[in-house]
């Protein structure tokens, strides 16, 4: 197993984990935004660059995707790699200088305003990170949205910027989003849901003893789709809202502890434990796009 | 153009005895008439020679037989059309129509030269008889385009003539992969497609690289602007890159090859797919190569129209029917790269050179260039020098030769100011460095690279800031824009040299350019991005005089850029003729008759209208 | 050859390799003259590909065009002398006369619109270039004259021609 040394500190990694998770397991800081634990890193915002020490020369490499391959030399702090990475700020700054989520990231790296003027013309208040295009496709199975266009014209879009016709509503692409540019919003009479700013809305299902609005038709669907289950009793369940749900479980839950008690065979029912869904991340591998 | 049976070979003693025949039934033909048929001089109508010259032969009803041939690009683009005549070699220049009639009652039937149509020596103005004798092409030394002039591009036969594929039938039968790896190891051959990468390193990493299927790849997605080299080899002599990529795929265990053409060469398309259907019907590619059971086949790919697509990984992209993005090099595509699997990517011109190099051996090779540069180089000469065209020398030759000794210097005896290599990734090199000698090394040492060979010779009249501007607006169009550095950053650098070139430059622009430059280099993806700011650069570095004048006095000293320079009418040269006047639009000029004529600048939109009116030249820029 | 069947075709041609895709989409444009929508919906219904894969790989490249060129080709000069001789106003007249954006074609495919900066011939400002022949001096009425005159070819059913 190989070991990074990041600012000083050595940690023990396994073969091809990423200079990130090396960070991360030494408790040492790298900003980083196009960067998320369930797509291959992109690595295109380039604000995770790092030094690496080559001996006689020094790299600039990006830290979400540099496989760690032997014992490698890491330096975050090091003058040039704090430098380049507040070049990066300070450009992406300049297209977004009203993003509060771009702001507050900056100003955690201590990068304050910008010496560039705003020069680009075309979807300013998203950085291109590409996260929505790779959750939608390699996540969601969707490809609804995509990058188009090249350089300047570069811009997240449904194919010819029309509201994309298989989009599940699910809001992936916002939940992903690291400066918020991706809104959802529940337009409560028409019972929909809309992406913005694609202008994609998909109809939503309703809780039938609350009228909550819970979750979109298409992505109900689609899991209806996918994996094994008891038809019957999810329907039933699908169409109530969380809370609802919560309440159904129980009372079936007291039902059955009663009849137990009943027969000897458990203590008194007494309150449903949360149950803590354990998160594998995905290991990371370079994304070839 | 005929097209000759193309008998499928069973072996190598089966080649040689074609090739025999071939040679024979040349050297029956005593008369030939070779006619070029390369970018430049198909521009200039030479298509249409070829006709006279077949109507010729065909009407002469003459006893000797006469081939009229179409070959690839001599080089001497400047004066072209060019026509040679066999025997003796006789070079003809700038040859137009009508002068068929003469050439061929003269030269060709009865032996005799027509003057006007020979190349006038520069220094001693005698007019020479054959291409040996033309400063152009007497320092040169062609290996990649050795058959380019000698062989009609669409036939196999004539490259076997002249002694194709015969390194193929050595490597097959006579050595191993490792033995023909090893020599091209020996050789010391660099990518000649700009990176300048160990060829030989590269093919034995992907030889033992895990994986299968292998790919070979021939990167001709030539972008930089200014450069056709490429161009030339592929439509000029196509079967040397096939022989080339089948000797590689050899070495390092691949069956599977793709060529990559870029979107806008559609006759090297034409050309290559003719070239791998006669190849393959011959035996020569495709299944059990020449009898042997060594398989090859390769398959041609086009480009959609990106110059990022000339970038290894972004061409590969391109293959898997993706947009040419470019991914992180930090696991090399000899391991992973086309669908994943370990794949050798070269330029054309680098696997041009591979069947000679297989042919004379590595020690050959190595002893033409420098230490570290071995082999030569094809260049392209353009710009505002005299003899425009394609060369190839060998490496360590210095600029001064190359563009005066060669070249012929620059156009119109203005004054040399610099030259632009290495296309977008390059810079440009000031007088003063003309002695650096030419090679991977040295002219990155100056702020500039060799690149893939284009070499723009700029004049005193060329404004440097204005050349900035071109190529950093050149390359924001082509960013591929995934990552911020490039995306971004080219367009701030545009933003503030179209404010300069505009006049309107603030102090501490140029430091804002240099603050740029340093992000692009170390924060950018791939390397179109992290060499972006280097025509900018090395313009600073050495012409940071001009970029002051712009910002400081809203001043174009090279007088290019609209608006920061005036013009004014010598009172000596102008002679009241009225011409200016009249045309000026916004009525500007003023000056009765037989009074030397006054711009008066307030209203003067600096439109040039009247320079251009003037028959007396007294319309000066200052 | 019926729309439906030009997408089955190409992708045959090339054994529907995705690899392949750029000349499968440069074989499409040659047959339609651009890249229609509902083509490109079959062929990525029969690639087996996302529309936005295509959609990608149609506006990186730019030889791709998403629309129809114009019949006509107009570029109207809006250099600076142009500009002081009034060519901002005509630039404006012919965007809302004929519906056209800058860079785009009209609805009805009679020509494709594109303002130029200063195409050199200032002298005779405003100067408009139809089809390649320059109309020097254009005023309002003159400029609306030429376009209204331009001839309008029969509409190109199916695929085969170029426009």
């Amino acid at each position: 197993m190989p070991t990074v040394t990041i600012d000083n500190i050595a940690v023990e990694v396994e073969q091809e984990s990423t200079i990130l998770q090396a960070a991360r397991q030494a408790g040492v800081w790298i900003p980083t935004l196009c960067y998320h634990p369930a797509v291959p890193p992109a690595a295109n915002c380039r604000l995770c660059l790092v030094e690496l020490d080559r001996g006689n020369w020094k790299q600039l490499v990006t830290a979400c995707n540099y496989p760690v391959r032997r014992d490698i030399t890491v330096s975050v702090s090091s003058e040039a790699a704090v430098k380049a990475r507040r070049g990066v700020m300070e450009l992406l700054l300049a297209r977004a200088p009203e993003n509060a989520q771009l702001k507050a990231l900056a100003k955690r790296m201590g990068v304050e305003g910008t010496p560039w003027p705003t020069v680009t013309k075309t979807q300013r208040d998203c950085i291109l990170c590409g996260l929505c295009t790779a959750v939608c496709d390699e996540v969601m199975g969707r490809a609804a949205i995509g990058v188009a266009g090249r350089g300047q014209n570069r811009a997240i879009s449904a194919p010819f910027r029309q509201p994309a016709e298989n989009c599940l509503g699910c809001g992936a692409c916002a939940a992903v989003c690291p400066v918020g540019t991706i809104q959802i919003r529940i337009h409560e009479k028409e019972g929909e849901i809309e992406i913005s700013p694609f202008k994609t809305r998909a109809k939503l299902l309703k809780c039938e003893q609350c009228g909550a609005q819970v979750v979109s038709v298409a992505v109900t669907e689609e899991a209806l789709k996918r994996g094994k289950m008891d038809w019957a009793k999810f329907r039933q369940l699908v169409r109530l809202c969380p809370k609802c749900r919560q309440k159904r479980a129980a009372a079936d839950l007291s039902t059955v502890a009663t009849l137990a008690s009943q027969i000897g065979y458990l203590a008194p029912p007494r309150a449903a434990a949360k149950t803590k869904t354990a998160r594998r991340p995905r290991a990371a591998k370079s994304r070839k796009k | 153009m005929t097209v000759l049976e193309t008998k499928r070979l069973a072996g190598p003693a089966d080649l040689e005895q074609w090739r025999g025949d071939l040679r024979q039934a040349a050297g029956r033909i005593t008369k030939r008439v070779r006619i070029c048929l390369g970018p430049g001089c198909v521009a200039k109508g030479a298509a249409a020679l070829y006709d006279r010259f077949r109507e010729a032969v065909e009407k002469s009803g003459a006893d000797v037989e006469i081939q009229t041939k179409c070959v690839g690009c001599h080089g001497l683009c400047a004066c072209g059309p060019i026509v040679i005549v066999e025997p003796g070699e006789i070079f003809y220049q700038q040859v137009e129509e009508p002068d068929v009639a003469e050439i061929f009652r003269e030269t060709v039937l009865s032996g005799r030269l027509v003057e006007r149509l020979l190349y006038q020596h520069p220094v001693t103005g005698q007019k020479v008889k054959t291409a040996d004798e033309i400063p152009f092409y007497q320092s040169q030394r062609r290996i990649a385009l050795a058959g380019n002039g000698f062989l009609d591009p669409v036939m196999l036969e004539d490259y076997l003539r002249i002694g194709g594929y015969t390194a193929l039938a050595k490597a097959l039968t006579g050595m191993t992969p490792e033995e023909v790896l090893l020599t091209v190891e020996k050789s010391g051959l660099r990518g000649r497609g700009g990176g300048g990468f160990p060829t030989g390193r590269k093919w034995r990493s992907c030889r033992e690289a895990h994986g299968q299927p292998k790919y070979v790849i021939c990167n001709g997605d030539e972008g930089d602007p200014g450069a056709f080299m490429d161009r030339v080899v592929m439509e000029g002599n196509p079967h040397a890159v096939l022989e080339g990529m089948i000797l590689g795929a050899y070495a390092i265990g691949s069956h599977d090859g793709y060529i990559y053409v870029r979107n806008e060469y559609p006759l090297s398309v034409e050309r290559l797919k003719h070239a791998i259907v006669q190849a393959r019907d011959a035996g020569l590619l495709g299944r059990n190569i020449l009898g042997t059971d060594f398989s090859f086949d390769i398959r041609i790919n086009r480009g959609g129209g990106a110059f990022v697509c000339g970038e290894s990984t972004a061409l590969m992209a391109s293959l898997e029917g993706r947009p040419g993005e470019p991914r992180a090099k930090y696991v090399h595509t000899v391991e992973h790269g086309l669908w994943d699997k370990p794949s050798n990517l070269n330029n054309v011109e680098t696997w041009a050179n591979v069947p000679a190099i297989i042919n004379n051996g590595a020690a050959w090779f190595a002893a033409i260039g420098t230490a570290k540069s071995k082999g030569t180089k094809v260049f392209s000469l353009v710009g505002e020098v005299v003899n425009t065209g394609l060369i190839e020398v060998p490496m360590g030759m210095t600029l001064r030769q190359i563009i005066f000794d060669l070249g012929g210097g620059v156009k119109g005896g203005r004054a040399f100011k610099a030259v632009q290599t290495g296309g977008p990734s390059g810079g440009c090199i000031p007088a003063r460095y003309l002695d650096a000698p030419v090679d991977f090394d040295e002219l990155t040492k100056l702020g500039s690279m060799m690149g893939s060979g284009g070499m723009i010779v700029m004049s005193e009249d060329t404004c440097m800031v204005n050349i900035a501007r071109y190529f950093t607006h050149f390359l924001m169009d082509e960013s591929c824009g995934k990552c911020t550095p490039c995306r971004e950053g080219l367009a701030q650098m545009l933003a503030i040299l179209d404010r300069i070139t505009h006049g309107d430059g603030r102090p501490g622009d140029v430091e804002k350019l240099e603050t740029m430059a340093g992000i692009l280099e170390g924060a950018a993806l791939c390397a179109l991005g992290k060499t972006a700011a280097n025509p900018v650069m090395s313009t600073i570095r050495y012409f940071r005089a001009e970029y002051d004048a712009h910002i400081l006095q809203q001043r174009c000293p090279a007088k290019q850029c609209r608006g920061l320079f005036r013009y004014q009418i010598s009172v000596e040269k102008c002679k009241a003729c009225g011409l200016c006047r009249k045309h000026c639009p916004v009525e500007a000029i003023a000056g009765a008759k037989k009074t030397p004529h006054v711009i008066d600048q307030q209203k003067c939109t600096r439109c040039g209208m009247c320079l251009e009116k003037c028959p007396f030249d007294a319309v000066l820029k200052v | 050859m019926p729309d439906e069947k030009i997408v089955e075709e190409i992708v045959r041609r090339y054994d529907g390799e995705i690899g392949m895709l750029i000349p499968m989409m440069q074989d499409l444009q040659a047959a339609c003259g651009y890249l229609p929508v509902d083509q490109l919906k079959r062929l990525a219904e029969r690639l087996e590909v996302p529309l936005s894969r295509l959609y990608a790989v149609a506006t990186f490249y730019t030889s791709f065009r998403l629309a129809p060129k114009g019949q006509h080709e107009v570029t109207l000069c809006v250099g600076t002398v142009c500009h002081l001789k009034g060519a901002g106003a005509i630039s404006e007249m012919i965007r809302e006369e004929f519906q056209v954006e800058a860079g785009g074609t009209t609805a009805d495919g009679l020509f494709s619109f594109q303002p130029v900066n200063c195409v050199g011939a200032c002298a005779v400002a405003p100067v408009m270039i139809v089809d390649g022949k320059y109309y020097d001096g254009v005023s309002k009425d003159s400029a609306m004259k030429i376009l209204r005159g331009l001839p309008l070819a029969e509409a190109v059913a199916g695929g085969e021609g170029k426009p």
